[in-house]
């Protein structure tokens, strides 16, 4: 909860004047340290791992977990505006469309991880993972 | 101190593999010059986003290696006609890919799959297509 309301007052806060000359991080940097942790908090609250001693959920088994999903599922939300900056992306109509995917997913996941609901994060995980290709097979080698 | 030494860069490469493996495109991690084809039992499935693993142990004259075999998404795989209960631990598979471009199989080899082959002779395309996997002829919906 404690890093929601950070994320919150940050977010809140954020000065409406950014411009392109105030990026803080390339591309890379925000997918690397950003996006791909974000997403894998996503990814690893569902699933589950079989061997010959039985099957194993990975859902969050306390509040702690659970936090790092709800954290997870709003910097996917957010995220969609820090890649729609318009130094980040002018002249980029697909990009734009990627953008508003991304936040459709990651509000989708907050409210299933708010609702604990576990088959709905693993759904949502293979969507946010083909929003991620679409994007990557346009953009990736620019 | 040596065998601290030795267990740190183990564990390292350890968590890498399970970093840099987690989500990427094919030409980033795997080597399509470096086909394999692997004969061994299913020790270990991960059936979780973004891509499924199916853990097989091969046995060779002196020891056995394990091989972590990425697969498409869950999603995919169940649309190709695999489940998460398919793929039994203790079943004898053969798997065709490509090793990843690390070759150091530390602690474990690392492949992309392409199919696999169940006892019973049927074979399931396991791989993900479009992402810069060779068209080898795996998939049968690959145009």
């Amino acid at each position: 909860m404690k890093n929601l309301i950070v994320l919150s007052f940050t977010l809140t806060f954020f000065p409406f004047n950014v411009a392109a000359e105030n990026e803080h991080s390339d591309m890379h940097d925000l997918m690397a340290h950003l996006l791909t942790p974000a997403s894998e908090a996503i990814w690893e609250s569902s699933g589950y791992v079989i061997t010959e001693e039985g099957e194993f959920s990975l859902e969050p088994k306390n509040e702690e977990e659970w936090e790092r999903v709800l954290y997870g599922a709003k910097v996917i939300t957010e995220s969609a505006y820090l890649l729609s900056i318009p130094s980040r992306s002018e002249n980029r109509k697909e990009w734009i469309v990627f953008a508003g995917l991304l936040e459709e997913v990651g509000e989708k996941a907050f409210e299933a991880a708010e609702q604990k609901d576990v088959e709905a994060l693993f759904k949502i995980g293979a969507e946010l993972y083909q929003v991620c290709v679409a994007c990557h097979q346009v953009y990736m080698n620019e | 101190m040596r065998k601290i030494l030795s267990l740190v860069v183990v564990l390292t490469l350890f968590s890498l593999s399970h970093t840099i493996y987690g989500h990427h495109a094919f030409t980033a991690e795997f080597d399509a010059n470096a086909p394999i084809n692997i004969t061994g039992k299913v020790v270990k499935v991960e059936w979780i986003n973004p891509h499924a693993w199916v853990h097989v142990e091969v046995q060779d004259e002196s020891k056995a290696t394990i091989w972590m075999v990425e697969g498409g998404t869950p999603n995919t795989l169940i649309r190709n006609g695999l489940n998460k209960n398919s793929i039994k631990p203790g079943t004898v598979i053969n798997v065709r890919g490509y090793q990843s471009k690390g070759k150091l199989c530390l602690p474990r080899c690392i492949a992309n799959g392409r199919d696999i082959t169940f006892p019973d002779g049927s074979k399931v395309f396991m791989g993900s297509s479009g992402t810069g996997a060779p068209r080898d002829g795996a998939d049968p919906k690959e145009r």
